[in-house]
């Protein structure tokens, strides 16, 4: 594990926070969109094993991660400060595959890894941009990092399952309509049943379909053997040295805990 | 040591570590839970944290020795320390056809006798003394070089110590992750059976060490908990000759590296203060 120093750690919306830690250069140049780092949030021995979040973007000398509160450890990450020092190990993980002619598909805090990918896609040396990004959320409110998203010049579909914003519904119903229309290649982050219904879709469709996968990483590194993704054939795979995507028509969602 | 199965199949540690750091910090390897045959592992979940401690349910997935020796042993061996192979069977006669494969191939075998034995009906070897005692005399036919024992810590665990004495091990091992359960889901109920280990187990283990160093004349190693560098000198000053690190692993890669610092710099400390070292 590495120090870094926190420069930003601002809270987003309710429950959603912005983080930033500088990382040296040479450990910098290694990151690309998809990969995740895993963050000892204290020295203390609870929570005992450090977090994994994907990186959100890079600027200068700063890794961002956007993350949401949803137990002990993100609570306590949300009470560092500027100027703490926090222990990190990365990249970790497998980048996003290399995709032409694709959409994004983003449900909640689902969104943090592509703006990564966005500023990547820029010189269109490695990663090439979206056609379209498809983000929901439950509300208005927990719609974050809009202007940041718009910067790129590619369109963002909005939807909230209130209609308090963009499309009144679910993220995966705006994709399905446009699909009728145009099917394409997808890439999908965000709570499960979201990605089995994109998975659906996009069987339907017959449009190729990539998930982001989360399960508990005990340890991020391969050790361990405890992130299975079942597959369909044979062997499973695992998420922290496989992964984090996969092909969904891979994906056994019947053994999926 | 680096405790079996907290470091993968040895696919990666170069990535953490030097062969420098590798040769100068760790004492030996014990690989993951090798059987003999493939074995594919349980079903996701399979890792539970709880407080200080982690419970896993990894169900020994490993590629069978066969594959094992081919495409995982020669890169285990390039690290330059001595291999150990811990060894998984659900009877007898496995852990005897893995000695026989492994002759000539590890520098030692560790034998987990935290398995079911399906002849006796699932009953785990590490309850039943005398098909222990069967096992430690029949591996120790075979495998001539360094031979150790993992003990689970539940069961008769004094009187397993002594029958691995007995019988010609070299060393026991203390010991395994302590059965245990997580809660995943109220209603309907599920739960996650699986080995707790970490920082939680820690006093429950140096406690058998403390005891069975003192029962036993062949070494004791010590696992359970060690994260720092004051934790393995509490397991060495507690009758352990030697110590393992897994869950350690896990959280940091390199935390053996960052105990045996902390261990070195604190034996310096005491060496100063006493006149006997
Ligand atoms: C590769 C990867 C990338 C990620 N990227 C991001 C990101 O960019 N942003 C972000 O916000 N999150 C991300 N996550 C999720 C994030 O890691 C988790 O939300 C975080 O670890 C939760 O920690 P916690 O201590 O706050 O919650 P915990 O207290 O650990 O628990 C959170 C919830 O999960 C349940 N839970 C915990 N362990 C288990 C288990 N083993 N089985 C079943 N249920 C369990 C708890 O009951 C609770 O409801 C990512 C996850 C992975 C695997
Ligand atoms: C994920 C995981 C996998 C393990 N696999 C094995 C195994 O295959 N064979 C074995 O004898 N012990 C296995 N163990 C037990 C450890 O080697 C060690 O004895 C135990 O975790 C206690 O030490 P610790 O608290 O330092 O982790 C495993 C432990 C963990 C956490
Ligand atoms: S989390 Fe340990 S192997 Fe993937």
């Amino acid at each position: 594990m590495y120090e870094a120093k926190i420069v930003i750690n601002k809270k987003e919306a309710e429950n959603i926070y912005l983080l930033g830690i500088e990382i040296p250069k040479n450990v910098l140049k290694k990151f690309q969109p998809g990969q995740f780092l895993k963050i000892k949030i204290n020295q203390r021995m609870d929570p005992l094993i450090p977090r994994p979040f994907t990186v959100h973007a890079i600027e200068e000398n700063v890794v961002y991660i956007l993350y949401q509160i949803v137990g002990k450890g993100t609570k306590s990450l949300s009470k560092l400060r500027k100027g703490e020092i926090l222990e990190f190990l990365g990249p970790l993980g497998k980048p996003f595959p290399k995709l032409k002619n694709y959409v994004i598909c983003a449900g909640g805090i689902g969104i943090a890894g592509f703006g990564f990918l966005l500023q990547k896609s820029v010189n269109k040396k490695i990663f090439y941009s979206p056609e379209m990004i498809f983000y929901g959320a439950k509300t208005k409110e927990e719609l974050v990092r809009l202007s940041f998203l718009k910067r790129f010049g590619i369109p963002v579909k909005i939807s909230t399952d209130d209609g308090s914003k963009g499309y009144k519904g679910i993220v995966t119903d705006m994709i399905e309509e446009e699909f009728k229309k145009d099917p394409r290649t997808v890439l999908a982050c965000g709570p499960k049943p979201m990605l089995k219904r994109v998975a659906e879709i996009g069987k339907k469709y017959k449009a190729k379909t990539y998930l982001v996968m989360e399960t508990f990483l005990a340890c991020g590194t391969g050790f361990c053997m405890g992130c299975v993704i079942p597959l369909k054939r044979k062997k499973h795979a695992h998420l922290c040295i496989d992964g984090p995507t996969f092909l969904a028509e891979e994906i056994d969602f019947e053994f999926l805990s | 040591m680096l405790a079996s199965g907290t470091w993968g199949l040895g696919e990666n540690l170069d990535k953490f570590f030097t062969l420098k750091e590798i040769k100068e910090n760790i004492g030996a390897l014990v690989t993951k839970g090798i059987s003999v045959n493939p074995r594919k592992g349980n079903p996701p979940p399979r890792t539970f944290e709880t407080p200080c401690g982690l419970i896993n349910s990894i169900g020994i997935e490993n590629p069978g020795i066969k594959e094992f020796k081919r495409n995982y042993l020669p890169k285990i061996k390039s690290y330059g320390v001595p291999v150990i192979v811990n060894l998984y069977g659900e009877e007898v006669e496995e852990f005897l056809e893995l000695s026989q494969e492994l002759k000539g191939e590890a520098d030692g075998l560790e034998l987990n006798i935290s398995c079911p034995n399906v002849k006796k009906g699932g009953l785990f070897f590490s309850y039943d003394s005398k098909t222990v005692s069967k096992l430690v005399k029949k591996v120790r036919e075979i495998w001539k070089d360094f031979l150790a024992v993992k003990l689970s810590p539940v069961g008769p665990v004094y009187e397993i110590a002594e029958i691995c004495e007995k019988y010609g091990a070299d060393t026991v091992v203390v010991a395994n992750t302590y059965p245990a359960l997580a809660v995943l889901e109220f209603k309907p109920l599920k739960v996650l059976q699986g080995g707790l280990s970490g920082p939680a187990i820690k006093p429950l283990t140096l406690r058998l060490v403390y005891d069975i160093s003192k029962k036993i004349k062949i070494s004791v190693i010590g696992c359970g908990g060690i994260v720092s560098g004051k934790d393995a000198l509490e397991y060495l000053l507690c009758g352990a000759k030697a110590f393992q690190v897994g869950t350690a692993n896990l959280i940091d890669p390199r935390a053996p590296i960052k105990i045996i610092k902390e261990l070195r710099s604190l034996t310096d400390g005491l060496c100063s203060k006493s006149a006997s070292c």
